[in-house]
């Protein structure tokens, strides 16, 4: 029964590691005051309780006009890894809200992160490179990245990271690359994601194709890829049991064979058969891909003679409920019938 | 009486202040023009540092007892016991209240939890949505490309046929200019030969040696002798002439002076004209020396008429000469019918420059200089 006598004792806490919440529009600048005490405790008790509250995008946007930004930032050069490791994770929670991107790019919160790319702790790396990714979903975030000049740095992290880390990395670089690829492409990236295509797991061959794709966009980009003879591995993935690397790679070659270059490298290397394969997949992405991929090498005299013979799977895709395939095998069928 | 002594001895007090005073040094009288003022030289403020007399005194109390604890307090018993029991249900039915409590936990729990999820599946919506759209991006960015290049090619090509068309007629151009210049060339130097051989023959290049020999050569030495034959045969005359007038001046020293001479003279000049034309008209004797004059010969003498025409007629040939100087003015021959009355003839004074022994066409004495160098 209960007593009535007030306890000497303070009420247990729910989770003792998290410091007790402040009630309504207190809890946040008591939080934040928290943050910037000398007391290792007390911050690492408000990192876990700001965990908490960020899921919350009212609370993230009231972080952030409140300047708890530049107290995290500070405590990102904090000496204690859980600090650090707390820190990225409330940076990564908040990066997952458009405010929080909005106010990562104000706050110029990516030069202090980047700090953190050789920290000992996996975790926090991992936290780390979410947070990238997450920023890097919004064009505008890509664009930061990239502007920070990272991407040398991302694309050397690729080679030296564990796997999930690699694949997170990838995923910031595919969006980063399609803003601009001239650093990436300065600093290697081809060689190394034409290394990540052969590897054994799925994610990273479909997202180191995805980037790919992003990198043979600019002109150079195709030159590279030429030069480093990525396209026939890009044709042997066509027949991989992955419909994402299936459909990656088909759009790598579609770009890569715009350049006349390009096209001759892919006959060489007989990427028509498999292309022709893929059209009848049932996954829209990769029908596209492919439709494309074969459009571009029917520009070349040699795919319009091997292609003549197919125009009827053509004809089957262009009765499709999707717009864009339709677009798409109606210009592949007119460019094949074409005579000069 | 005492009030008086006291009088008296406030009076001598008084006195004797006053007699103290004057002895007593005073200040100087003020020298003139100043005058004495009273100033303060002490501080005007004073610091009252008056010491309050402070004394130390104790006191003590006694040492405290302990205060007893207070005895309990049991009031005293008053009014009826009563005792009661709570059995078991009656209070409260844990269950149902405990429910909504366990609602509020477990509500919140999951409210908790189906937020996260729900956030991540928006995010996974998100993504979706945002490859989809990079999906037809790509291919419309991969479009956009093939298209450009396609365009490229094909303006390359066009370029391509063009210049190649270009040099096509050029060449074309050329080759045409080639065939008529050479056409043209070949028909302009057709006739070239011949005309060449004509133009040559025609300027005299294609000689007879014989031929050139005999004009070159033998003819100017044809022509000399002739000259030098008619020479002397003119010499011969000359001297004749000269000997004649003299002989008949002889005579006629004797006999009248007329008639006799007039013919003569205009013999004389008759034969002679058609030798000189023919002489002008021939070839050029070589050295450019010319027979006297006739003319000269006859110069003292006025005569007027036919010989005076051919005197003219001489004047002329000679002029063609470059001898006109020989001539003087108004000197004419004697003409067949007139009888005038003769200027007696005399030397003409010597032309050319004075003193000189250079053998010039004219003789010591004014005749003219004679072939045969007989002086």
């Amino acid at each position: 029964m209960a007593s009535a006598r007030i306890s000497m004792y303070l009420p247990p806490d729910v989770n003792p590691t998290q410091a007790p919440i402040a009630y309504g529009c207190r809890a946040l600048p008591k939080l934040n005051k928290e943050l910037q005490s000398e007391h290792l405790l007390t911050r690492q008790k408000a990192l876990v309780a700001l965990c908490d509250l960020m899921h919350d995008p009212e609370y993230v946007y009231e972080a952030i006009n409140i300047g708890c930004l530049e107290s995290l930032k500070a405590l990102l050069k904090d000496s204690d890894d859980v600090v650090r490791i707390k820190t990225t994770e409330v940076l990564y929670i908040m990066a997952t809200h458009n405010v929080g991107r909005n106010g990562f790019l104000e706050c110029d919160v990516i030069p202090a992160l980047s700090s953190l790319l050789n920290d000992p702790h996996p975790v926090c790396r991992m936290n780390l490179h979410q947070a990238y990714k997450h920023l890097a979903e919004l064009p505008a975030g890509a664009q930061g990245i990239v502007f920070s000049g990272l991407i040398p740095a991302l694309v050397w992290k690729v080679q030296r990271e564990e796997e999930d880390i690699q694949e997170l990395i990838l995923d910031t670089l595919a969006p980063c690359l399609q803003v601009d690829a001239t650093e990436a492409l300065s600093s290697h990236a081809v060689p190394f994601l034409k290394q990540k295509l052969l590897s054994t797991n799925d994610d990273i061959r479909s997202k180191a194709a995805r980037a790919l794709i992003a990198i043979s966009i600019p002109l150079e980009g195709k030159d590279q890829v030429c030069q480093y003879d990525v396209i026939p591995i890009l044709v042997h993935l066509l027949k991989d049991k992955e419909e994402e690397v299936q459909a990656n790679a088909a759009g790598a070659l579609m770009y890569t064979a715009v350049t006349t270059e390009g096209k001759y490298a892919a006959l060489d290397a007989e990427a028509i058969p498999p292309l022709l394969a893929l059209l009848s997949s049932p996954k829209s992405k990769v029908r596209l891909n492919a439709a494309k991929a074969l459009t571009m090498l029917a520009e070349a005299p040699e795919g319009r003679r091997y292609l003549q013979s197919h125009v009827h799977a053509f004809r089957v895709l262009e009765v499709e409920h999707n717009e864009a395939i339709q677009r798409a095998a109606q210009i592949a069928i007119s460019v094949i019938e074409w005579k000069p | 009486m005492e009030m008086q002594r006291q009088q008296e001895v406030k009076r001598k007090a008084l006195a004797r202040k006053r007699a103290q005073e004057q002895l007593r040094p005073q200040t100087p009288e003020p020298v003139r023009g100043r005058k004495h003022v009273d100033v303060q030289t002490e501080l005007y403020l004073e610091e009252i540092a008056d010491r309050i007399i402070e004394v130390d005194m104790e006191c003590q109390t006694d040492g405290f007892l302990d205060r007893p604890p207070t005895p309990l307090f049991i009031p005293a018993k008053s009014g009826t016991d009563v005792a009661t029991q709570i059995l078991q249900g009656e209070l409260f039915d844990f269950d149902l209240e405990v429910k909504p409590m366990l609602e509020v936990l477990v509500g919140k729990t999951i409210e908790q939890a189906l937020l996260e999820v729900m956030e991540e599946e928006e995010l996974a919506n998100l993504r979706a949505g945002q490859y989809a759209y990079e999906e037809i991006r790509n291919i419309e960015l991969a479009e956009v490309q093939r298209l450009e290049e396609q365009e490229r090619r094909h303006r390359e090509e066009k370029e391509r046929r063009k210049q190649q068309q270009w040099e096509i007629i050029h060449k074309h151009n050329e080759t045409s200019q080639k065939i008529s210049a050479r056409a043209f060339a070949q028909r302009y130097l057709a006739d070239l030969l011949p005309s060449v051989f004509g133009s040559l023959r025609d300027s005299g290049y294609f000689y007879d040696p014989i031929e050139r020999d005999i004009e070159l050569g033998f003819l100017p030495w044809v022509m000399n002798e002739v000259e030098k034959t008619m020479e002397y045969s003119m010499v011969g005359r000359t001297v004749l002439d000269m000997l004649i007038p003299e002989v008949v001046e002889k005579e006629a020293g004797h006999v009248r002076p007329e008639g006799g001479q007039a013919l003569v003279p205009e013999i004389r000049g008759r034969a002679r004209r058609p030798g000189r034309r023919e002489r002008s008209a021939g070839l050029r004797l070589p050295g450019g020396r010319r027979g006297p004059g006739p003319a000269a010969v006859f110069r003292g003498r006025a005569v007027p008429g036919e010989a005076a025409a051919g005197g003219r007629r001489a004047r002329g040939a000679h002029r063609a000469d470059g001898d006109e100087e020989v001539l003087g003015e108004g000197r004419t021959l004697p003409t067949a019918g007139g009888r005038r009355a003769v200027k007696p003839w005399r030397p003409r004074e010597r032309r050319g420059p004075p003193g000189t022994r250079a053998r010039g066409p004219w003789g010591p004495a004014g005749y003219p200089r004679l072939l045969c160098n007989c002086e």
